[in-house]
């Protein structure tokens, strides 16, 4: 089932992508077949690809239970947060926090984990910026 | 200019104090990612690229650091094989069957002796190899036009689909998403934009450093949460890491066999290291199994793949080198990283950038003596990084693909895209998808469209010009058989079983 979701989904994605590609506005021609020809040869095949799985899917692959789940949308929402935190907050404010975080998920003890991710985000702040000199956001909330 | 002075000029790059330690930095971080499961060179080289483009390393220091992490990597994934029967990568797979059972006997010293020997061999060899056929192959690449390049990418493209996974289905699927991904941004044939959806991110296009660290470290995170069990236990002891001279006979033509045909394999554009250390055991088993003792211990079923895929990984460097095209996930993130510091692989390499690839060939002598110095005496303490927990371990790794994604553009932009390639990756692992041609393809994609026009404005639009030379008509037929090959051989094979019971050729 799971194969032939995929399938129908890529099915889609693919006719809207060469339904863009088709619909390109080309000012003028720098060559004989232009920017539509690529993509439209990619979407071809991709469409006969994705018909073959919604003929001949695999079997099930086993998808983890509920809770893995809801483990993973977690992790996941730390990394949208790490994102936006990053800036504002700062590299060692928000590191710390998504180390702390993510060893937690992996059967860390938290003060391990906050431990660790105090000690590793100051290490790697001083490694980058300082000795190889690669720029990391000090964070808003500290003039950076 | 002789190969040999072109050589000397390498080592004079090669022994600079600066890049000798990117040498050994490489080695070492490419021995670390080869001993820890889960994490393969693909990630290492994947996550430390934009931290050289940050550096603004010069091209040959940064392709030394990179190359390091490729081969060393060969090094460091049998150790696990060997100690605890799980494979470091993907290319030591193989090295289970007979490593684990010789370290069940107490053989253990003995086997990650012959893999680090093994490979040091194998790894030599084929940095020669690299030296004399890549400038043949280049002289003969020279005469390749777009139409030519484009074909070499369709084959490229058809025997790592038919290679990477089980179903060729999604292999191919695989690869049509990284081209995909590829058309996004501005068109640099008519500045158009293409699947930018009005996003200014989007117009430089998709990183490939970003989609490859999303599809790889990050999916291999949530691919970890669902391992219940805390640590791993190291449970076999090292012991003395040594081998008898009469073992060591009795292994080398295993060796031998297995350098060079991993070396072949690997300068195969779109075969690695992986097929290359699959094969060698095949090869092996059939040639050295008189006595059945393979399967049971038997120390050439070490010596024969770990060779294997060190040759490959040095094969695997001429295309790219020569040709600019890749044969694997990794060579094609090196070639990545070679186009983003303006450096265009192909045949006039060698005259162009002398110092990126003597530099280069030099330090992988150096490497690998160091390799086999790491490997040797020091594989114990390798074996320890094991210890250390994971859930301090993979916190650590996610950091650091923080930083390199962070760094490809200062832009927390990517750190979502890289998330959101990390679902992708999941579930692509989950649904049985290869992820090596997405990066093939993202990183190809651009040159193949380039190739592709540049060849119909020669033809004036005419598509049969694909098809006009000889090396064309020849690469385009190579591409479909290898396509189909590995399909009809099992047909083939099962027919055969049935028919006869006893070894055939392969």
């Amino acid at each position: 089932m799971t194969d032939r979701i995929t399938g129908g989904l890529l099915l889609i994605v693919t006719l809207g992508y060469g339904y863009q590609a088709y619909n390109l506005k080309v000012g003028f021609m720098s060559d004989p077949i232009g920017p539509k020809a690529f993509p439209l040869i990619i979407a071809g095949l991709l469409t006969f690809f994705s018909l073959y799985l919604l003929v001949k899917p695999d079997e099930e692959p086993d998808w983890p239970i509920w809770k893995v789940w809801r483990n993973k949308s977690f992790v996941l929402l730390s990394f949208v947060f790490y994102a936006y935190a990053l800036v504002s907050l700062g590299f060692l404010l928000a590191t710390t926090i998504e180390i702390t975080f993510l060893a937690f998920m992996f059967q860390g003890k938290l003060w391990k984990g906050l431990v660790t991710g105090v000690v590793s985000s100051l290490l790697l702040y001083t490694m980058f910026v300082h000795l190889l000199g690669i720029p990391l956001p000090l964070g808003k909330i500290f003039g950076g | 200019m002789s190969s040999f002075q072109s050589l000397m000029q390498g080592f004079a790059v090669a022994l600079t104090p600066l890049n000798l330690l990117l040498a050994f930095s490489g080695c070492m971080v490419g021995t670390m990612v080869g001993v820890l499961p889960g994490i393969g060179p693909i990630t290492g080289v994947a996550i430390l690229v934009p931290l050289t483009f940050a550096m603004k390393l010069p091209p040959e220091s940064a392709l030394i650091l990179l190359a390091g992490i490729y081969y060393g990597a060969m090094y460091g994934g049998s150790t696990t094989s060997i100690l605890l029967n799980v494979p470091g990568e993907t290319a030591s797979v193989v090295t289970t069957l007979d490593g684990y059972q010789m370290a069940k006997q107490g053989r253990a010293g003995p086997a990650l002796a012959i893999a680090a020997i093994g490979s040091f061999i194998a790894g030599t060899m084929s940095v020669v190899g690299l030296m004399f056929f890549g400038p043949i192959l280049a002289k003969m690449a020279i005469r390749f036009g777009p139409a030519e390049y484009l074909a070499l990418m369709v084959f490229a493209f058809s025997m790592i689909s038919s290679l990477a996974g089980r179903n060729l289905a999604k292999a191919l699927i695989a690869t049509m998403i990284g081209l995909m991904c590829a058309t996004v941004g501005l068109d640099p044939g008519s500045a158009v934009p293409r699947y930018t959806f009005g996003q200014m991110k989007l117009y430089d296009g998709m990183d490939f450093l970003v989609v490859a660290i999303g599809l790889f470290a990050i999916s291999e995170v949530l691919v970890l949460l669902e391992e219940t069990h805390t640590g791993q236990s190291v449970s076999a002891t090292v012991g003395k890491v040594f081998i008898s001279i009469k073992e060591f006979f009795f292994a080398l033509g295993s060796i031998i066999r297995g350098s060079l045909l991993g070396f072949f394999i690997g300068v195969l554009p779109g075969a690695g290291a992986s097929t290359a250390s699959f094969i060698s055991y095949t090869m092996e088993k059939r040639i050295s199994n008189k006595d059945d003792t393979f399967g049971k211990g038997d120390i050439r079923g070490v010596a024969g793949p770990e060779s294997a895929n060190n040759a490959a990984a040095g094969g695997a460097l001429i295309p790219l080198i020569t040709l600019g095209v890749p044969g694997s996930g990794t060579t094609a993130i090196l070639l990545g990283a070679l186009l983003g510091m303006n450096i265009v692989p192909g045949p006039l390499m060698f005259q162009n950038h002398p110092n990126v690839v003597w530099g280069l060939v030099a330090s992988m002598y150096i490497g690998n003596v160091m390799l086999l110095i790491l490997n040797l005496p020091l594989v114990g303490l390798f074996v320890k990084i094991l210890l250390v927990p994971r859930w301090i371990l993979i916190p650590l790794v996610t950091a650091l693909s923080f930083i390199g994604v962070y760094s490809v553009n200062n832009s927390p932009f990517d750190i979502l895209l890289m998330s959101g390639f990390g679902v992708v990756g999941y579930l692509m692992r989950k649904m049985d998808y290869p992820l090596a041609p997405v990066i093939l393809g993202l990183v190809l994609g651009e040159l193949m469209e380039k190739n592709l026009r540049r060849a119909m404005s020669i033809s004036g639009g005419d598509w049969s010009y694909l098809f006009s030379s000889t090396i064309c008509i020849t690469l385009w037929i190579l591409a479909v058989i290898s396509l189909f090959a590995p399909v009809i051989f099992t047909k083939l094979g099962e027919l055969k079983k049935q028919a006869v019971a006893g070894d055939e050729e392969i």
